[in-house]
């Protein structure tokens, strides 16, 4: 009967653990959706909720938000104010941008060195098009939100 | 001494309504300064006069008079007054303190009634059987009656509001710092509400509709049968153990007998919807493969609900579909899923949320 080697066993054993690492770590990211995700009815009337994945420390995520409009062919921004719910790193959105226009909400978030993005584009209905927004994985640069704002259609991550 | 054993009982009505003379005033507000039986006195005659103001006027009916007059003159009256009886104007007055007293004492001690108020939006409701023009109020335990033509807004203490749509029957059953309670008999209510989980609540003949944050719409008939529809926020459905939690945008049948149906998104396809509706009324195997079948990924909303709702065999179908379409996080084991572990199933639909 053949033994195995214990010196390949162990290093068999420490390559799948070092790859579950890898698999198990998510990246730092953001993730958008219905009001209703947040789980708390203060949010009920926000126009959004985001949360931020992946950061090890849950102090640590920085994030901002600012709405960048197109009115009557004039650009327009409007800085958010982020209202955090009561989970951890959930945050909701409250619709401060004007209903005429067309508007998408750039967020950002920072992780230590990491940085992570999305564009949100809104509805008229005070709420947001899913399908038509998107997340990044880096901060949302000013053609990516102009290229948002102009086509209402999905960016390039 | 011989000052306290005079008591101001005669010119409280005329302090009260700032009839005395000056020198008269001052006397009384001394004595009042320093007699608690006069105190007391005047704040019986203060409410007395406050409860009078707050009743309203009613015209007498037509002929009451005349009414009266013929009676007085069937009845020959006596030539004597009784005997035993002399009304005397001091009999009179201490009559009247007797009953100024007693009505209140009874209003300070009965237990106060809280109330809600009411306005009517078109026609003429009936709030507590009175018809309700303008603005009014609704008492614990008094209904809003609205027929084809009138609706009504009930405003839900200091939460929120409720319309109360045409041809609905609604009774307010309790309000209180903990809970804001209505029975909806029948008809359909539009509410919005912004208060923590489970303070306001409404009871259908076959279902209880629980506010966890939301505007919905719930309406039912006689029998119990009805729907909800969310717009924003939740609302918990709940009938004998049963729960159906429907988020904004979606809709849930109400069955009688059954309670809460399975929930719904609206934009769902509509033989998606006619399918979980068949699928609540019988369980045929036929419409749950086209659940299935046409689920979406947002459908994961009436798959999670039906994995409790299905038998131990189908219930494996459903949770494969459900991770087809939403992979559960890595704190949600199948095994703990299929045997209906309540955390596990909590966990899991607060994560499928964020697709919702």
């Amino acid at each position: 009967m053949a033994r195995s080697n214990p010196n390949i066993s162990a290093r068999v054993a420490c390559i799948a653990l070092l790859f579950a690492g890898v698999a198990g770590a998510q990246e730092f990211s953001i993730q958008f959706a219905s009001p209703v995700a947040a789980q708390s009815y203060r949010m009920k009337q926000s126009a959004f909720v985001f949360r931020t994945l992946g950061c090890a420390d849950p102090s640590t995520p920085e994030v901002a938000a600012i709405a960048e409009g197109l009115v009557n062919y004039q650009r327009r921004s409007v800085p958010l104010k982020i209202l955090p719910a009561q989970t951890p790193n959930v945050y909701g959105i409250f619709r401060e941008w004007p209903s005429e226009g067309a508007w998408v909400v750039s967020l950002k978030a920072k992780c230590g060195a990491k940085s992570a993005g999305a564009i949100v584009v809104t509805d008229e209905k005070g709420g947001f098009a899913r399908e038509a927004s998107t997340v990044l994985n880096h901060a949302p640069t000013a053609a990516e939100v102009e290229a948002a704002l102009k086509s209402g259609k999905k960016t390039a991550p | 001494m011989r000052f306290l054993k005079w008591h101001a009982s005669d010119k409280l009505a005329a302090y009260l309504d700032n009839q005395l003379s000056a020198p008269d005033r001052v006397r009384v507000e001394a004595h009042l300064a320093a007699c608690d039986r006069c105190r007391k006195e005047l704040t019986h005659i203060r409410v007395s006069d406050a409860a009078i103001h707050r009743l309203p006027l009613v015209s007498a009916p037509d002929g009451l008079w005349s009414a009266i007059e013929a009676a007085a003159d069937s009845h020959p009256r006596p030539p004597h007054p009784v005997p035993g009886v002399r009304l005397t104007w001091q009999y009179t007055a201490a009559v009247f303190l007797a009953a100024m007293l007693a009505s209140g004492y009874w209003i300070l001690s009965r237990p106060s009634r809280p109330a809600w108020e009411v306005s009517a939006l078109n026609g003429a409701p009936l709030a507590g059987e009175r018809p309700l023009q303008g603005l009014g109020s609704l008492y614990t335990g008094e209904s809003i009656e609205t027929d084809s033509a009138s609706r009504a807004r009930i405003r839900v203490a200091s939460i929120g509001s409720v319309v109360v749509e045409p041809g609905t029957l609604i009774r307010l059953v309790a309000t209180g710092a903990s809970e804001h309670r209505l029975a909806l008999r029948s008809g359909a209510i539009s509410a919005v509400i912004s208060a923590p989980p489970r303070i306001f609540i409404v009871d259908t003949p076959a279902a209880t509709a629980v506010d966890l944050g939301c505007e919905y719409q719930l309406q039912c008939d006689r029998d119990g049968a009805g729907a909800l529809r969310v717009r924003s926020g939740w609302v918990a459905l709940e009938w004998k153990g049963r729960e159906s939690l429907v988020p904004g945008g979606a809709s849930c049948r109400i069955y009688p007998g059954r309670g809460p149906g399975t929930p719904t998104f609206d934009d769902a396809s509509p033989d998606f919807i006619a399918a979980v509706n068949a699928f609540d009324q019988s369980g045929q195997r036929g419409a749950l493969n086209l659940i299935l079948d046409r689920a979406r990924t947002r459908d994961t909303l009436t798959l999670w609900h039906m994995l409790s709702r299905v038998n131990a065999a189908d219930r494996i179908g459903v949770y494969e579909r459900l991770v087809a379409l939403a992979p559960p996080p890595a704190s949600v084991s199948r095994h703990q899923v299929l045997a209906l572990d309540a955390d596990t199933l909590t966990r899991w639909r607060e994560e499928l949320a964020w697709i919702w």
